[in-house]
């Protein structure tokens, strides 16, 4: 397959959340007995390269359908994610929109970062042979349906919880908001913007729902049970938390980690992630070294959004736009998703699988 | 001889920009040469006429750096046999002398060119007057030659996908890892023989560039040359990763 080639699946569209990632990734492209190149000298060439398909990867199903797809990563600056360098960025996504489609793939996803685009911009959308997707409907559902898992886990009842969600006005943020509203105790929702704040709050009073919304993550974080962050975790501070408290880091990147005053009296895992059953292999394979996880097989939801659309044979604009995502959309892409064996992932944070699960994935 | 508007980095701003029109006139004169020696590897006649008036465009091109030169007083130096142009020119001669028209391709409309186009174009704008101006007309002449050679080496990869793309992975290794060197942050093997003084990578920032800045722009249109000739991207990550930095 060439860039030219035609009948290809689905793309992925991505970029990696910092150059320490980059770097490895790169010095494991170099030869043998080559010398490792530093951050900075990566930068300096990297940085500049335009969107390029970096590998292949073949998916299979339970149901024993296999598709393919290849990963273009758009070498987006990790450093420059914020709205200063937005005209750049999103220079580079229409490029790499504009490859994927030249190399026939018939539905892409535009991961992380990169999906803002397609939140803001529907003209996207207009004329184009390759159906899009944020992949946000199933990283939602995935979020909601592994607090949900993760609570039984760790004894939580969400009935009787307050749950905080970081970033709530957000297209995620706002999904699991609307998910949750009815099922648990009291909605705590933050977000950086007041006004469409107010407006979401306002919109889930009206359903009966206790829901309470600040800018000021302070205000809230020591009453929450249970805390979904899907908020960009650059700046966010997490002071005093609940003794037990279960934790969703679902942002971009996943560091909310590093973001915790005090060391964690309670359970963290990163969120919205999912894991194929039926196995994939890469081409080259650098699972080692641009996607490794803890657990095998893992992979982020917005990604396999676009493996499920490209099984389904479904070649929609399945995610786009802004606070679109309705709850009966994520029960129906979770529901495709189990049919394909493609599952949430298992429990992990940046120290490993959860204990119990260590033994499976040692 | 006009003057030249003085300001306290005159002295050093001039030195760097002797440096990149010696540069320049040395580039194309070294493609000059390879055109005359691609002539050679060519039977078709029209082809081969077309080698020969590529040749002679390049002597237009180092004809008009040289002149500009001349008339504003600036020092330059050319060297065909300097580390890095000497290198590169006997990469090209080795494969003009097996007569392998598709390398002597790849090697100057491909390689050599977007390195032209590209760094022509960061001087252009940052030059600006009629210097400038000069470097980005040159830089639009050097892009039809990019862009004539793809439609030749699309059909050659289609001919031959897996011989081709081994083909033109050799040849990468032989001739852009002389070129990554030359354009590291320092010279990686040595003084290239054409700077008057020290290496002009230093001093770049008296005419508003630098050498990082210039090499990733360059490798940036080098891989999506690639990418416009069918070279699948996941081989040409990895060509570039490897080259030295």
């Amino acid at each position: 397959m060439d860039s030219t080639t035609a009948c290809l699946d689905f793309a992925a569209i991505g970029h990696q959340d910092s150059w320490k990632n980059i770097t490895r990734f790169v010095n494991g492209l170099r030869k043998p007995g080559q010398e490792r190149l530093s951050d900075d000298t990566v930068k300096n060439i990297f940085a500049f390269l335009p969107p390029t398909e970096v590998f292949k990867v073949n998916v299979r199903s339970v149901t024993g359908a296999t598709i393919n797809g290849v990963y273009v990563e758009t070498f987006i600056d990790p450093d420059k994610l914020d709205a200063r360098f937005g005209r750049h960025n999103l220079a580079k996504v229409l490029e790499a929109l504009n490859h994927v489609e030249k190399m026939g793939s018939k539905v892409a996803t535009l991961g992380g970062f990169t999906s803002i685009v397609l939140e803001g911009n529907l003209d996207l959308l207009q004329q184009r042979r390759t159906s899009l997707t944020t992949g946000n409907t199933l990283t939602a559902a995935f979020i909601v349906k592994g607090v949900e898992e993760a609570a039984e886990l760790v004894g939580i009842d969400l009935q009787a919880a307050n749950l905080l969600i970081i970033g709530a006005t957000g297209d995620i943020g706002s999904a699991c908001a609307t998910y949750f509203a009815g099922r648990v105790e009291k909605l705590l929702l933050c977000a950086r913007k007041q006004l469409p704040l107010q407006e979401l709050v306002l919109s889930l009073s009206k359903k009966q729902v206790s829901v309470h919304g600040s800018t000021n993550i302070a205000e809230f974080s020591r009453r929450a049970d249970v805390i979904i962050s899907v908020a960009s975790s650059a700046g966010i501070r997490l002071p005093k938390l609940k003794s037990g408290v279960l934790i969703c880091d679902a942002g971009y990147p996943k560091n909310l980690e590093q973001s915790l005053d005090d060391s964690l009296d309670g359970h963290l895992f990163h969120g919205g992630m999912g894991q194929v059953s039926g196995g994939f292999s890469f081409s080259p394979d650098y699972s080692s070294s641009i996607y490794e996880y803890p657990a095998p097989f893992t992979i982020h939801g917005c990604i396999l959004e676009a493996m499920i659309l490209a099984f389904e044979q479904r070649w929609e604009n399945y995610s786009s736009g802004k606070g679109k995502i309705t709850t009966e959309k994520m029960e129906e892409i979770y529901s495709l998703s189990l049919k394909h064996g493609i599952t949430i992932a298992p429990f992990f944070d940046s120290a490993g699988c959860w204990a119990p699960l260590k033994k499976l994935y040692a | 001889m006009e003057t030249v508007a003085i300001s306290p980095l005159a002295g050093e701003k001039l030195n760097v920009i002797a440096d990149v029109f010696s540069q320049a006139i040395t580039g194309e004169l070294i493609g000059m040469s390879n055109f005359a020696s691609l002539a050679e590897t060519i039977d078709d006649p029209h082809e081969k006429m077309e080698a020969v008036e590529h040749a002679n465009s390049e002597r237009m091109h180092a004809e008009g750096f040289m002149a500009y030169a001349k008339k504003h007083g600036i020092n330059i130096n050319i060297n065909l046999a300097g580390e890095y142009w000497g290198n590169v020119r006997r990469q090209f001669l080795h494969y003009a002398k097996i007569k392998d028209f598709i390398a002597c391709l790849i090697i100057q409309e491909v390689m050599l060119e977007s390195f032209a186009v590209s760094m022509y174009t960061d001087v252009g704008n940052a030059l600006g007057d009629e210097a400038g101006e000069l470097f980005l007309s040159i830089a639009d002449e050097e892009k039809e030659h990019l862009e004539h050679s793809s439609d030749l080496l699309r059909a050659a990869l289609q001919e031959d996908p897996v011989g081709f793309v081994a083909r033109f992975e050799e040849i990468h290794f032989n001739c852009m890892s002389i070129l990554a060197k030359f354009t590291a942050a320092t010279d990686l093997s040595g003084h290239c023989g054409v700077c008057n003084g020290d290496c002009m990578k230093g001093s770049l920032h008296h005419i508003d560039l630098d050498i990082a800045t210039m090499r990733g722009n360059a490798l940036a249109l080098y891989a999506r040359a690639l990418d416009n000739i069918g070279i699948p991207g996941e081989k040409s990550i990895v060509w570039i990763a490897q080259l030295p930095a």
